[in-house]
């Protein structure tokens, strides 16, 4: 059976030479051809530039969005940042696919710092990647219950007291 | 360098007049994940769904499959549905599969209209699609696409 609807989108977080981190998101499908950029400056992790192209067939509400994205220059992403996007980019006269840009944009930062710490678990031994998980754990108590693997009844979190 | 890639690629097929059936792909430096999921179009309720979980950070993950069963009966037309699923299906099983459902809950409308211009293009190739798109946005006050 045919698509009848396909979406493809991808964020990519790309370190500069002056420290900051340029992140690129952009969607197409059937109906919408959207870039984002954003600059996002460490260590408060800062989104200090913003820019939005939306092209193909935009829905008429949508087409303030260059001027939306840049409510949210000054933003840091930590918490409380979903409720701080919504409140500029949702609502009846926001552009949700801006939120979700902005919202995606902002988890691939947190991902890019994550990465290195997963990549350093792989050629452990399983009791030295157990080890360093429940270390993990200690340091970023935000992670407790965040997902099946550290729930309580979780193998990774016996013998952990939190 | 690009240091972080994440993808995403949501599918939509049509395979009877009450469905829509999903096909979602995250794939990124650390996670790749497919969820397949049928959603009933007259009220956004999700009627089944199954994950695959392909490239995740440690033994417990897979955990998470099973968890997907409890997004059956949750509607993408209810309030907070994007909440619920990332309460539920997120933290409760895996974040990851909660994205893929939230994205594939963000192309419903845009898979109903993209078929309805489809259509409309058939009977009519010349038809002013930038009106159609607002007209048809106008006629279906349930879409979240405004």
């Amino acid at each position: 059976m045919t698509i009848r609807f396909l979406r493809n989108k991808v964020v990519e977080v790309e370190p500069q030479p002056d420290g900051s981190l340029a992140v690129s998101w952009r969607l197409t499908d059937d109906l919408l051809k959207v870039e984002v950029n954003l600059k996002v400056q460490p260590p408060d992790l800062e989104i200090v530039a913003t820019e939005a192209k939306l092209e193909r067939l935009v829905p008429k509400a949508w087409q303030s969005a260059p001027e939306l994205i840049k409510k949210v220059e000054g933003v840091r992403i930590g918490a409380g940042l979903r409720k701080i996007v919504q409140g500029f980019l949702g609502g009846e006269k926001g552009c949700p696919v801006l939120a979700h840009a902005a919202l995606e944009s902002s988890n691939a930062v947190i991902l890019n710092f994550t990465r290195p710490g997963v990549q350093m678990l792989e050629g452990l031994k399983d009791d030295e990647k157990l080890s360093l998980t429940r270390e993990m754990l200690k340091s970023n108590p935000r992670l407790i219950r965040s997902c099946v693997a550290f729930q309580d009844d979780s193998p990774i979190m016996q013998g952990l007291d939190f | 360098m690009i240091t972080l890639n994440r993808s995403q690629v949501i599918g939509a097929e049509f395979p009877d007049e009450d469905t829509v059936r999903f096909n979602g792909i995250q794939d990124d430096h650390i996670y790749s994940m497919e969820i397949n999921m049928d959603v009933r179009i007259a009220d956004g309720e999700i009627l089944a769904i199954e994950g695959i979980m392909k490239r995740y950070t440690n033994f417990v993950c897979p955990e998470a499959i099973p968890v997907l069963q409890t997004a059956v009966g949750v509607s993408l037309r209810e309030d907070g549905w994007e909440r619920r699923i990332m309460k539920e299906i997120g933290r409760k099983g895996c974040e990851h599969f909660a994205e893929i459902i939230i994205e594939c809950g963000h192309c419903f409308d845009q898979a109903r209209l993209s078929k309805a211009l489809w259509e409309a293009l058939e009977k009519d190739p010349g038809i002013d699609q930038e009106q159609f798109i607002q007209t048809w946005i106008d006629e279906h006050p349930e879409n979240q696409l405004a």
